[in-house]
């Protein structure tokens, strides 16, 4: 693939894009699915998992990870509303979720890493070490 | 027991045609109520920091704008893709005349929560609701 963008989160943003519209045909995702949404990353080392989740306290949310394995678990409380509010517009979901998500490699479990900044869950799953990149020097005599 | 959240895909910002940088923007998902004295509008807007939040007034236009960070996905390769990615923006027109000056912003978790005070003229008039 060719691209046409300097800035590499021009060209992320450009590649996702591209994977949703594969995956969802021309029209993109039109349809709901299980929430969280997640994307993959591939880092090399690790698989790094992303979700958006604004405004769920870390607490209220319990990850576990299980040979390849990871579940995302939760509920999203937005808050009582001020008395007698009077809403024009009521776009935000509140509820629980479960979430299930299968990596295609094996995983260190153990050394899984959570963290959660500014509404986005960001797991790391270092890749088990016989699933990481290995650089094979050759021998030249 | 409360229900189960479903995942809706989302929104993005239809590109205006003399836009110069091709990048995309989304349009948070918002609650807006109001209240004897005050219009409040809720946004979600994940990865997008206290300081990365813009608000501006124009007439009765309403803009906000957080930007998200895009070294959070330095050296990533995507590999399955559920959503985009990209900063926020949303306009929109309010109807009650608000007291500019009194706005209040908070940022926490991704959301953004913005207390538009009525101006005097418009809170002292009565406000029919109905039911």
């Amino acid at each position: 693939m060719v691209s046409v963008y300097r800035d590499p989160f021009l060209a992320l943003q450009h590649e996702l894009e591209r994977m949703l519209t594969g995956a969802f045909g021309s029209a993109g995702p039109t349809t709901t699915g299980v929430y969280p949404a997640v994307d993959v990353f591939d880092a090399g080392e690790e698989f790094v998992v992303k979700a958006e989740l604004p405004g769920v306290k870390p607490a209220d949310v319990e990850i576990d990870v299980h040979e390849d394995t990871l579940t995302l678990r939760g509920e999203r409380k937005l808050g009582e509303p001020e008395n007698e509010a009077a809403y024009h517009r009521r776009e935000r979901q509140e509820g629980r979720f479960r979430r299930v998500v299968r990596i295609p490699a094996r995983l260190a479990a153990d050394e899984a890493r959570a963290e959660y900044r500014d509404g986005v869950l960001t797991v790391r799953l270092p890749k088990a070490k016989e699933a990481r990149p290995r650089r094979v020097d050759i021998s030249v005599n | 027991m409360a229900t189960e959240i479903e995942a809706r895909p989302k929104q993005k910002v239809e590109q205006r045609e003399e836009a110069t940088r091709p990048e995309a923007y989304f349009q948070p998902p918002l609650d807006i109520y109001e209240t004897q004295d005050a219009l409040v509008l809720v946004a979600d807007m994940p990865g997008v920091g206290g300081d990365a939040v813009h608000v501006e007034v124009d007439g009765d236009q309403l803009t906000i704008e957080g930007r998200i960070r895009p070294a959070d996905y330095d050296g990533m390769k995507p590999v399955h893709v559920e959503y985009g990615v990209g900063s926020f923006r949303r306009r929109f027109t309010v109807s009650e005349a608000v007291d500019r000056e009194g706005i209040k912003a908070q940022m926490r978790d991704g959301v953004l929560t913005l207390r538009l005070p009525k101006a005097a003229h418009a809170r002292r008039r009565r406000i029919p609701i109905e039911s």
